[in-house]
């Protein structure tokens, strides 16, 4: 099980001067400081999707680097399984598997090496790299193209490959930053059936998504995140029930009863 | 950390771009400037040599021996010009290529007459051997006066030459040959390395660091479980380690095709000169270059790391060349030597280590405060490359 607590982060404003009307008139920049993330709290249990919803610039991707720990929170606390993530960042990574929309691969190494790297960062024994390469090449449909150099791959296979790189140590939680933006209808049907594979192995996954399909297809809870705090956090039912009509409808009111107040 | 270095060193290797800089240019590009130089010039005289060339001659009658010197079909040829022509036009516009001017009191008998002064017109500017040749003739009549004005005076061989010249300042260099040429090789020495490393490390320091920046693959690897010190050291090794691998390989490419070019008597002497220079000596040049490499490797790094982009990255490096070569032109004045103070200055001391161990001059005492100074600043930079690769306004800038 996974508990945020109250995160919060912010970055120092380098020159003031240079920000856009917009930044300038957002109520997260407190003199020198930009407090991208203000308060956001959620919660996912085992065998759980989460979909993380929100605007642009909303903090959600500073909120999933802070779950990686690729960020530091300046306060809160993440939790997986009791670990304190904040204390302990290097046994938290090897229980997170991370993936994000903009994620490249090492161009010229082969698809098999970019994972078999990441298996050995991880840790992993040679022969249970070797095994587990071939149960996610089997799993995600790869063997076609894993031997050769993937600067030559197309979107697709790329996803394919940045995907088992994100799961080849077997983390406990997978986290996936706009997993399917910028893809194509068939990679995207990777992504999201990888995702249903991972919930049916009882995995969590926490994603965030300007899509509303993919939510309703696969969300069990919902967390709509806005200028930084956390504005709605329960589970999908909950959710559409916000609004009459449509899941968009859904997270206008959620937006809504934030800036209304 | 070696799984990092491991597979750079592997992306390296796949990267042909970067190999071609890193190898073949070196491999390459020395007997190309050899060859083209060598036989361009060697073309270029040959030409000088056989040209005939075309000349004029004023007060031809007062040197009749000279006339008949230059009788010779396939050397010269004469062009007959106006007795009041300007001798700088008709050279420029390649009637003649020059013009011998006889004085009226040339004669065999220098004793009555004195000397004559005879004047050669021509176009020194550029690559020619005129002077040379006519110098060939004219010098051999002069002697064959000398010789029958001492006749004349009736003196002897020991006269003679007290005579031509009364005083000789003799040169006794107390200096060997290794002394002499190591200072001219030597200086050149740690220019020629540290541009090569510097340059060499460039290609894959950019990669390494705003490289993965740019492909979205440093967010992956700063995730995975590995401490970032020794993500660091694995960049930092395989940066290293490319500068060395350039040094070493282009000096190679130097030594093996100065050798082959270089035929004959030269050879001896590369290799009368390489003989005195101890393997100890060879051995300490290389382990000099070490922190040298690895003061380089930090600041490459830590730049490479802080760029957004290749295109950043290789705007910040730019300027490093040039900040390299003040130091090793600093060793290169007159009057630094390897003492006191400038022991310590980094770069610098290494370029007169480097130039003292190849001129077999060195004070293996100052190995302490050279070694010293740049280990310290290595390490210092490398500590600052660890932090920098900790600052989150760094790597998600």
């Amino acid at each position: 099980m996974i508990e945020i607590k109250q995160l919060a982060k912010k970055f120092a404003v380098e020159n003031p001067k240079k920000l856009s009307e917009q930044e300038k008139k957002d109520p997260r920049l407190k003199g020198r400081y930009f407090h991208s993330v203000q308060d956001v709290s959620f919660t996912c249990q085992k065998g759980e999707v989460l979909g993380l919803l929100g605007p642009n610039g909303a903090g959600k991707t500073t909120t999933l680097r802070m779950l990686s720990t690729a960020l530091k929170p300046d306060g809160g606390s993440v939790e997986i399984d009791g670990d304190n993530v904040l204390t302990n960042p290097v046994i938290a990574r090897k229980k997170i598997g991370f993936l994000s929309g903009s994620t490249g691969l090492y161009g010229r190494l082969t698809g098999r090496e970019n994972i078999h790297y990441f298996g050995q960062l991880h840790g992993m024994s040679e022969d249970a790299i070797v095994s587990r390469v071939a149960e996610l090449a089997d799993l995600l449909d790869m063997h076609g193209f894993l031997d050769r150099r993937s600067e030559n791959f197309s979107t697709g296979m790329k996803q394919k490959t940045a995907i088992a790189r994100a799961v080849v140590h077997s983390p406990e939680l997978v986290i996936l930053d706009e997993p399917t933006t910028g893809l194509d209808i068939m990679a995207t049907q990777t992504v999201l059936d990888f995702i249903r594979e991972l919930k049916e192995q009882g995995t969590p996954v926490i994603f965030s998504t300007h899509h509303l399909d993919e939510v309703q297809e696969l969300c069990d809870k919902v967390t709509v995140i806005d200028q930084g705090r956390t504005m709605f956090d329960g589970d999908i039912a909950s959710f559409k029930a916000l609004a009459a009509g449509s899941l968009h409808q859904s997270f206008m009111t959620a937006i809504q009863t934030s800036t209304g107040e | 950390m070696w799984l990092v270095f491991k597979k750079e060193i592997k992306e390296l290797l796949r990267d042909r771009k970067t190999l071609f800089f890193m190898i073949a240019l070196p491999l390459l590009i020395f007997p190309l400037i050899f060859g083209i130089v060598g036989f361009v010039s060697k073309q270029a005289i040959d030409k000088a040599e056989t040209q005939v060339l075309n000349y004029a001659l004023v007060g031809g009658q007062y040197a009749p021996e000279i006339v008949k010197e230059l009788q010779q079909p396939e050397k010269f040829k004469r062009v007959e010009i106006a007795e009041n022509a300007d001798y700088s036009e008709i050279i420029r516009n390649e009637t003649v290529d020059f013009v011998l001017e006889i004085p009226a009191n040339y004669s065999s008998d220098v004793l009555a007459n004195g000397q004559a002064n005879i004047k050669l017109y021509f176009n020194d500017a550029g690559l020619n051997l005129v002077y040379t040749r006519v110098n060939e003739i004219v010098a051999s009549q002069s002697e064959v006066f000398q010789q029958s004005a001492f006749a004349t005076l009736g003196l002897n061989e020991a006269k003679q030459s007290a005579l031509i010249e009364p005083i000789v300042l003799e040169k006794v260099n107390t200096a060997d040959d290794r002394e002499n040429w190591g200072e001219k090789i030597g200086g050149m020495l740690p220019y020629l390395l540290f541009i090569i490393c510097l340059t060499g490390a460039m290609a894959p320091a950019t990669d390494i660091g705003a490289g993965e920046k740019e492909r979205g693959t440093l967010e992956t690897l700063l995730i995975s479980p590995i401490d970032r010190n020794k993500i660091v050291m694995g960049k930092f090794l395989t940066i290293a380690f490319a500068g060395t691998m350039t040094a070493l390989i282009t000096v190679a490419s130097m030594v093996i095709w100065g050798l082959v070019l270089s035929q004959g008597m030269a050879i001896k002497f590369v290799a009368d000169f390489m003989a005195q220079i101890a393997m100890l000596d060879f051995l300490l040049i290389f382990l000099m270059l070490v922190p040298v490499v690895a003061i380089f490797a930090a600041v490459l790094l830590s730049i490479s790391i802080y760029a957004k982009s290749f295109k950043e990255a290789q705007s910040y490096m730019g300027p490093m060349t040039i900040l390299v070569i003040v130091p090793i032109m600093l060793a290169l004045l007159p009057g630094v030597e390897l003492k006191g103070a400038w022991a310590w200055v980094p770069i610098t001391n290494v370029s007169l280590a480097m130039k003292e161990l190849v001129k077999g001059t060195m004070d293996y005492y100052q190995l302490f405060a050279i070694f010293g100074s740049t280990v310290i600043i290595a390490g210092a930079l490398f500590a600052f490359c660890v932090y920098w690769f900790n600052q989150e306004k760094v790597l998600f800038r």
